[in-house]
């Protein structure tokens, strides 16, 4: 779902992992270098990236190769978008209910 | 699509009309009851709107298949004419999401010009966290489409 796609990406560290893997799957290594924060903490960042769908990852002997997965992004964008469309005609209706307003008067 | 402070959704739009005005019309149940006029097929059949802090708005929007839509919120804000906020919540929002709407009005040689900033709320960790919450999120978002 749209919501659990931002609040996969609601922190900081996690959206740093996002923008990292936009450029291409990784290893956890790779993509958490430098963060200066535990394995623990950054493996819980990951799940919660994992359980929203944004990230996935694939196993091969040890080594653990994270993805993007476009699909979920792109269903949180078009939520975005429809919202923005239901606000827009509010802002249509109180144009029209101004102009009808002005034009009694 | 966004701004760079990366709000879920900014609207900035003009009236020909003073601020008083503006405001009043953005807490007019009639404003509310024509909301979905603009898309045909729908009808808004309930409005409510009790002006102060705490108080309700409500509206109920149905297709001509009798889907309704219910969606409401609670004013937070109301310093009329410049600044009005209120949470919101559409029924057929599957996340549920409880949204935050943020309305500022500018009024300058007769014409106001109104910004809207609808935003996700998560209340407890809004507080906890100051970078907790949507703000951000959807440049990051953008930028993995782009490039995915």
């Amino acid at each position: 779902m749209a919501n659990d796609a931002f609040n996969a990406l609601a922190h900081p560290l996690r959206r740093e992992i996002v923008e990292r893997l936009s450029s291409g799957p990784a290893t956890v290594g790779e993509v958490t270098r430098d963060f200066g924060v535990s394995k623990p903490t950054i493996s819980r960042h990951l799940k919660t990236l994992e359980e929203a769908g944004v990230v996935s990852r694939v196993i091969a002997g040890r080594n653990h190769r994270l993805a993007l997965q476009p699909d979920t992004l792109a269903e949180a964008s078009g939520w975005i978008e429809s919202q923005r469309r239901r606000w827009e005609s509010l802002f249509d209706a109180v144009g029209e209910y101004l102009e009808e307003r002005a034009d009694q008067r | 699509m966004t701004d760079p402070s990366g709000d879920v959704v900014r609207i900035e739009r003009t009236f020909e009309a003073p601020a008083e005005a503006v405001f009043d019309a953005w807490t007019s149940p009639e404003v509310m009851r024509r909301w979905w006029h603009a898309g045909p097929e729908w009808e808004t059949p309930e409005a409510e709107v009790d002006l102060r802090v705490g108080g309700k708005v409500r509206v109920v929007m149905r297709a001509s298949d009798g889907t309704e839509v219910e969606a409401q919120g609670e004013y937070t804000l109301i310093e009329r004419p410049h600044r009005l906020e209120m949470t919101w919540a559409f029924s057929d929002d599957p996340s549920n999401t409880q949204q935050l709407i943020e309305l500022a009005f500018w009024e300058s040689e007769g014409a106001t010009t109104v910004v809207m900033v609808n935003s996700g709320i998560a209340t407890d960790e809004r507080r906890d966290a100051q970078d907790y919450g949507w703000r951000g999120c959807f440049d990051e978002l953008e930028r993995a489409l782009a490039s995915s």
